[in-house]
């Protein structure tokens, strides 16, 4: 809720020790070792949250919103993705979730699998109404938004500018509850459960929108507890709610957490969905080479298998997408977006960014191109002298690395401990 | 090239190899960008560098790609120890392509390679000897089309 948040990933100084696990496993390389501990660097971070997954001494952690921080709103709801729908047993049904989520603390809790639908549904259209360029890219994931944004300056404008799900929830209930209420729009605070650390700063920094229609994020790590003994104390009620329920899911939008979930509704189109950091760099390379033109939509999620391998889910990522797909079997392709509906928030730009997303430029190598062409040379010099072991030692995550941060002027080769001293 | 060259870097490209195939245009496109050029010119460097790149890889058995990269320009040369082009104007024409049945299996050999370089580069050269290899030439300026 601080302006000056820029990341949602931090490490915790007392944990960790300075090993080499998030180094190494860092995608864009914006993790050094200094000083014994690990920093971010803030240029490079994209929050993705691979380190979170790969630190064995938990000493990375995603800044979420706390509880306490709810206080300030008079009226409290909760928008869950989808996912937390798959932390529980097979037993738990999402309308029993959503009932935990007001035994909680919250007044409300949006259903997002409708919205999902609905913004499938603009996708599409959107895609009908432009020809041209190929492939769009779908926006949902916000680290492959700031992937795009720092490492694929040439591929913001194939970002297709519908909102995403959460956000466009978030908008609907803004547009609405004041009204329904009669309380005042500050008064309400709208929150996204969700298992993604980049949320947070998608939040407080949207890369699309100069505002977000969201007052913060949980993390489902923070409020798994809550919500379990929630479901324990008030079975019966629970139950109540789900023989009475009083909200409708969408059989089309309830798959959106697994990878391939959002192209699914997309029968007429071309699609091609990746999820992994990895895999989605190798994609976008592609992409950016001038492939994949006969690709319609391509549906990128850096975590593994969608956001139900979110880094900041509880439960593993495989029984996740067990009940998910068991959910999406037992609802079929229920649809429940009225495309009439759809169309006038669609001709109202209701449901599409107002801001383009624009490239936000990778570091240089010098300001001054006949510097930046010698610092290159000094570059590959200086690697040929390091024994590529990538190792780590030297604090930085590999060789290459460290021939990069010594022409940057942020380390010096004598960090290596395998490298002979000049003159030896 | 008559401007000192400030920077050269060779890439190997293993005929072959389609399992990395790219990888040398992707180290190119990221190295151009990191100096600053404009994204412009990065992509057009990156495409003639692929279309390069995947001409050695489904023709050749070796060869590589040269970068060299001057304050006014970017020059790349393909060079490969391959079968060579027999008709070099019937090469260039669109659509035209001798491509295996496999090598169009995995998508390749649109005969489109030679004429997207031509269109990307703002000069071409193209030398073969049927038999002894190929070299590419391909010149971008580093200031945009229009100068």
């Amino acid at each position: 809720m601080k302006p000056e948040i820029y990341h949602s990933v931090r490490v915790n100084g007392q944990r960790c020790i300075g090993c080499v696990h998030c180094l190494t496993n860092c995608p864009t390389k914006a993790i050094r070792v200094r000083g014994g501990r690990a920093r971010i660097i803030n240029e490079l971070c994209i929050d993705c949250g691979e380190c979170i997954r790969f630190c064995p001494q938990d000493a990375i952690d995603s800044r979420t919103t706390s509880f306490l921080d709810l206080n300030v709103f008079q009226y409290k709801v909760a928008i869950p993705a989808t996912v937390l729908y798959g932390q529980f047993d097979n037993a738990t049904l999402p309308s029993e979730i959503l009932f935990a989520l007001r035994r909680i603390g919250f007044d409300y809790a949006y259903e997002l699998s409708t919205i999902n639908e609905l913004n499938n549904a603009a996708i599409e259209k959107y895609l009908n109404n432009h020809p041209k360029p190929r492939p769009f890219i779908s926006s949902t994931c916000p680290v492959v938004v700031r992937l795009i944004q720092r490492v694929f300056p040439s591929l913001c404008e194939l970002i297709v500018p519908i909102e995403p799900p959460r956000e466009i929830a978030a908008k609907i209930l803004r547009a609405n509850l004041p009204r329904v209420l009669k309380i005042s729009p500050e008064g309400i605070g709208i929150i996204h459960i969700t298992p993604c650390p980049a949320k947070m700063v998608s939040i407080n920094r949207p890369a699309s929108m100069e505002k977000s229609y969201l007052n913060g994020a949980i993390s489902i790590r923070d409020i798994y507890k809550p919500i379990l003994q929630a479901l324990r104390q008030s079975r019966e009620e629970a139950i109540m709610s789900h023989l009475f329920p009083e909200t409708i899911f969408s059989g089309i939008g309830m798959g959106t957490a697994l990878s391939g979930g959002e192209t699914r509704g997309l029968k007429y189109h071309r699609t091609v969905s990746v999820s992994g950091v990895r895999d989605t760099i190798r994609v976008l390379n592609q992409v950016e080479l001038g492939l994949l033109k006969d690709v319609d939509l391509l549906e990128c999620t850096v975590c593994p298998d969608g956001c139900v391998g979110g880094p900041l889910a509880v439960e593993n990522r495989f029984l996740t997408k067990s009940r998910i797909l068991r959910l999406v079997n037992s609802m079929g392709e229920r649809a429940v977006v009225d495309n009439s509906d759809m169309n006038l928030l669609y001709s109202e730009d209701f449901l599409s960014f107002r801001h383009p997303v624009a490239p936000v430029g990778a570091p240089l190598l010098d300001a001054d191109p006949g510097h930046a062409i010698q610092k290159a040379e000094r570059r590959n010099e200086l690697f040929k002298r390091l024994p590529r072991k990538d190792c780590g030692a030297c604090g930085a995550p590999d060789c290459w690395s460290l021939a990069d941060d010594v022409v940057r002027g942020t380390a010096v080769l004598s960090d290596c401990p395998f490298v002979k001293k000049e003159g030896e | 090239m008559t401007e000192r060259v400030a920077f050269r870097q060779g890439f190997p490209v293993s005929g072959g190899d389609y399992l990395h195939a790219g990888q040398a245009s992707v180290k190119i496109k990221n190295l151009l960008r990191e100096l600053g050029l404009k994204d412009d010119v990065v992509l057009r460097a990156a495409i003639v560098s692929y279309e390069a790149e995947m001409n050695i890889i489904m023709y050749a058995s070796q060869g590589r790609l040269e970068l060299a990269v001057a304050p006014h320009r970017i020059l790349i040369v393909g060079e490969d120890s391959g079968p060579g082009i027999e008709d070099i104007e019937l090469a260039m024409r669109e659509g035209y392509s001798t491509a295996t049945p496999e090598m169009r299996e995995l998508g390749f050999g649109a005969g489109m390679g030679l004429p997207n370089i031509k269109k990307n580069a703002d000069d071409f050269r193209i030398q073969s000897e049927p038999g002894r290899g190929t070299r590419l030439e391909m010149t971008i300026r580093t200031n945009g089309r229009d100068a």
